[in-house]
């Protein structure tokens, strides 16, 4: 045993999937799952970037209440365009495309995806949702928000002209979505080696597992309503436009049943990250496994019932309200076991405080906030006064970007070793994650209170009495972007000056942290042998490597 | 009961008149419930927040890494505490459901004998309609304090909503239906009104002020708003067309000669006297005007604009002007036309408005 190990780490010094093959088109036209994976990094973290920008452009105009930089229309079109950008190009595909794609076969202990083609279509077909972005910026630009509401979305005398091409864009990506979710979930029902049961799975896998089930569930429903969208707003086909004896709440229904599922869709891989993170850097086992197990696949449920919530004001009848209100509250249920999951976790570990564990546990301070604040939107009465208000933006950052988005960057911390053999500054490291978690708090937190004190959403300008909190929110954003800037820089860096990174930097016991780093072409030299992937006794710390080996005398199973 | 004890361990911190520090003042009969709702989930969320947050960081100091070594063997599950964490905020979450429940029927049962006001939310203004008095208010909402109000609501273009953040009521506004809201204010005072459905360019300069006055001076102040055009000499037409109803305009027309959504009301009139228009069919108003043409005089074009408006769209604008038919009456349909005439009177070179409704000067 202890050979093989060594013949993997000769291997890597010579043949690893970075340098198997060269040359651009090796990459463009990749069938390796990690490769895609990389390509889905590179070109989400730039998404990331361009989402950013407009936040950034939109936290500086609310400095002032008449708004300090854009016209009116300019500020609908920015936090259109910042909305649209962070959800489909971002965080939908973040996780499961980007970090799933590279790390979900290895944990598995399978060569590849069960489709590699259908992978690369994918990617291919992201590229191609974020030109027609582009060309919509480019003919007209969009003004309705993400959410595309109608009447507005389909009056050409409103709304502008790039309504359509964004529309066809979030179709298309919404297809890089669902094959990517098809093909994970043939991945793990089908390419499973022996002895890799479904509980000795890692808990990502079970993330991504759940995430799959509701992308290739709830997607095919936008994008049928997208269509629509398009064909009323092309020929006056009157569906959703009353003017035509359409039915503009008909809309809201079709939209928030794909994205109220979608909310999970960023979420739950998330939560698997952090449920990888947090036993891994407290070198113990996690705590509950079946039950946080259950519980990612109970929220992709649950998270197909309770659309209407996003509807109380609506006009929708009291008697759904109240159903919704009431379905709504089962899914913090689950959420609240793995917060608690987590915490046990916590207990009686040896717990390294270091940059991915830093992420992990910031998800678990802010998630439980953005958690809890769903009560308040969950409980109906409560909710009438809060709705489309800075408090629900507050309520969403917080799990969107606060948790989705830091559970995914705190990802990226942990296999950042493993995706490209170098080691990052630890120190740069964790004082970049405490920009992030502060700037952010301090960005957010603001905006639960305007909020629930009658700050509406969407406003370009506002009341005199908000501006202390908006220019507090900007502050606060302002350090956050600071804190991004960092670790791209030292990220960066370390691609090119970065120590080596040894096989098991953290002392993982799951299936990717036992091929060397970066991992050979296709994964494994022989099938690694799988046990508890959280029994992390088997391990020793090999100082000369800085990194972790099997104990000599180790039991293995199998043996 | 829950309730009941709950409530008189929670309401002992009455708001200010600044409200408190999650929420604004309240001014309604329904404010009172939905804060208590607010306060009880907000000592919930304090409580399961604290427990982990120390959890947290009492484990990460407690069992902080001495050496990279493996060394621990804490227990893997633990079904009676799993269980535990479970079932707890599963009733906790029933609760308060349950009371946001209950309160959120009171606050969509509209009590008998509502005031009753019809709203029309319209890119970006809103139209009060009181048909008990005949009195139309754009912009502003007069209502009597102690009194249930009933807001019937509709839109004429896209989606609108209602929130009165001081009153904790919120409502979607829906072309091609009807939705309602009610109210009871229980302070006199104004309060502030917006629009909280995304429709478009100034979406967050569709505001509203909503004037709580005694219920003794309610009726007054209705029937003299509702005449008070009636006893005016032509005179002091555009003063009060300027103040009153232009503000149904402003949105798409600018006084400045800046065109917007559709033309500048600055050099209208002597653009349409002389039949200077052009429309995207081809035609010029000018063949419209004259002995024996559709028209007559130029009046009759400016007042076809406003009822009528999709029937000649001026060219460079798109027909989204809405009707203004049953909206405006007769006398003041005469008023905006006065207020055409007399527009150089009535504004300054910057497009500002120089004098009050009873015409003395702004200072
Ligand atoms: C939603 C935007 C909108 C509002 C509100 C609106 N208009 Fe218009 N208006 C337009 C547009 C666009 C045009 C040009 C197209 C057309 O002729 O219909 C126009 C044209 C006109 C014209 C003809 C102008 C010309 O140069 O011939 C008049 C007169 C007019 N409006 C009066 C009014 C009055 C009076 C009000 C308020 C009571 C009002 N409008 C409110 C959009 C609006
Ligand atoms: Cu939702
Ligand atoms: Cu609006």
């Amino acid at each position: 045993m202890i050979t093989t190990e060594a013949k993997h780490d000769n291997l890597s010094m010579s043949d690893n999937y970075l340098n198997h093959t060269k040359g651009i088109k090796s990459w463009l036209f990749t069938l390796d799952h990690k490769r895609i994976g990389m390509m889905y990094l590179i070109c989400i973290l730039l998404a990331f970037l361009l989402g950013g920008i407009f936040a950034m452009l939109i936290r500086f105009h609310l400095l002032t209440p008449d708004g300090a930089l854009m016209t009116q229309d300019q500020y609908n079109q920015a936090f259109t365009v910042h909305g649209a950008v962070m959800v489909f190009l971002v965080i939908i595909p973040a996780v499961p495309a980007a970090l799933g794609n590279f790390v979900l076969p290895i944990m598995l202990g399978a060569k590849d995806v069960a489709f590699p083609r259908l992978n690369l279509f994918s990617w291919w077909l992201w590229i191609l949702g974020l030109v027609f972005f582009l060309i919509s910026l480019g003919t007209g630009g969009v003004d309705t928000g993400w959410t595309f509401y109608t009447p507005y979305s389909i009056d050409k005398a409103s709304s502008m002209g790039g309504v359509i091409p964004a529309l066809i864009g979030a179709f298309v990506l919404g297809f890089s979505s669902i094959f990517t979710g098809m093909n994970f979930i043939v991945t793990i029902h089908r390419l499973r080696p022996v002895g890799m049961t479904w509980f000795r799975m890692p808990l990502f896998l079970w993330g991504t597992y759940a995430t799959a089930i509701i992308q290739v569930l709830a997607t095919p429903v936008i994008g049928i309503t997208l269509l629509l969208l398009i064909v009323e707003r092309s020929f006056g086909i009157g569906i959703f436009d009353p003017a035509l004896g359409g039915d503009p709440v008909l809309y809201q229904h079709f939209f928030w049943f794909y994205s109220h599922p979608a909310v999970y869709i960023m979420i739950l891989p998330a939560m698997g990250i952090v449920s990888e993170l947090i036993a891994v850097h407290s070198h113990r086992h996690i705590f509950g496994y079946k039950f946080i197990a259950y519980s990612s696949i109970a929220i992709a449920m649950f998270g197909f019932l309770v659309w209407g919530h996003h509807m109380f004001t609506s006009g929708q009848s009291q008697l759904v309200n109240i159903i919704f209100s009431l379905i709504t509250f089962s899914v913090s249920i689950p959420s609240a076991i793995k917060v608690f999951n987590w915490l046990a976790t916590l207990y009686k570990g040896s717990i390294s405080l270091n940059t991915p564990m830093l992420y992990g546990l910031s998800f678990i301070f802010i998630f439980g906030i953005g958690g809890l604040t769903g009560l308040y939107c969950a409980t109906l009465n409560t909710d009438v006064h809060l709705h489309d208000s800075y408090f629900i933006v507050a309520h969403f950052h917080y799990v969107m970007m606060g948790s989705a988005l830091i559970g995914f960057i705190g990802g990226i911390h942990h296999w950042w070793p493993k995706m490209t053999g170098k080691m990052y500054n630890e120190a740069w490291g964790r004082f970049a994650c405490v920009l992030v978690f502060v700037g952010f708090n301090v960005t957010f937190f603001t905006q639960f209170m305007m909020g629930s004190r009658g700050m509406p959403r969407r406003y370009a300008t506002y009341q005199p009495e908000f501006q202390t909190y908006h220019v507090i929110s900007t502050i606060g954003s302002t350090i956050m972007a600071l804190g991004f800037v960092i670790t791209a820089i030292y990220l960066l860096h370390s691609v090119f000056k970065g120590k080596k990174a040894p096989r098991n930097p953290w002392g993982g016991r799951s299936l990717e942290w036992q091929c060397s780093s970066p991992p050979p072409w296709d994964n494994f030299a022989e099938q690694p042998e799988v046990g508890d992937c959280y029994d992390f006794s088997v391990l020793v710390w090999n100082e000369e490597e800085q990194g972790y080996d099997w104990r000599k005398d180790a039991v293995h199973p199998g043996e | 009961m829950i309730e009941t004890i709950l409530y008189s361990l929670l309401s002992n911190v009455p708001p200010t008149d600044n409200g408190t520090f999650w929420l604004p003042r309240s001014a309604s009969t329904v404010a009172e419930n939905i804060d208590f709702t607010f306060e009880l989930i907000n000592w919930i969320c304090y409580f399961f927040f604290a427990v982990i947050v120390v959890a947290m960081v009492l484990f990460c100091i407690k069992y902080r890494r001495k050496s990279p070594n493996m060394t621990c063997d804490g227990p893997t599950h633990n079904t009676a505490l799993e269980l535990t964490w479970t079932i707890a905020p599963l009733l906790l979450v029933v609760v308060i459901f349950t009371v946001g429940m209950r309160g959120y029927l009171d606050l969509r049962e509209a009590p008998e004998g509502c005031y009753e006001v019809q709203v029309t939310g319209q890119k970006w203004s809103w139209t009060f309609n009181h048909p008990e008095f005949g009195a139309t208010q754009v912009g502003e909402l007069t209502v009597p304090v102690g009194k249930p109000v009933r807001l019937l609501m509709t839109s004429n273009d896209v989606l609108h909503s209602v929130w009165i953040p001081d009153f904790r009521v919120k409502m979607d506004v829906i072309p091609g239906r009807y939705t309602s809201l009610w109210f009871e204010a229980t302070k006199v005072g104004d309060y502030q009104l917006n629009c909280t459905e995304y429709c478009g360019k100034d979406h967050s300069k569709m505001l509203a002020k909503v004037h709580v006055i005694p219920v003794d001076e309610f009726d007054a102040t209705m029937i003299k708003l509702a005449s008070e055009y009636e006893d005016m000499s032509r005179a002091e037409l555009p003063a009060y067309a300027i103040n009153r109803l232009y503000n149904r305009c402003v949105s798409c027309h600018s006084l400045d000669g800046s065109s917007g959504t559709g033309p500048s009301f600055n050099g209208l009139w002597d653009r349409v006297k002389v039949g200077q228009v052009k429309f995207t069919s081809g035609e010029a108003l000018s063949s419209l005007l004259g002995d024996a043409t559709e028209y007559g005089e130029p009046e009759n074009y400016i007042r076809e604009s406003i009822l009528n408006p999709q029937k000649h769209i001026v060219q460079g604008y798109l027909g989204s002007m809405p009707s203004f038919q049953g909206q405006l009456k007769e006398k003041q349909i005469t008023a905006m036309i006065e207020m055409f005439k007399h527009l150089d009177e009535l504004t300054d070179a910057n497009g500002n408005i120089t004098v009050n409704k009873d015409g003395t000067p702004t200072e």
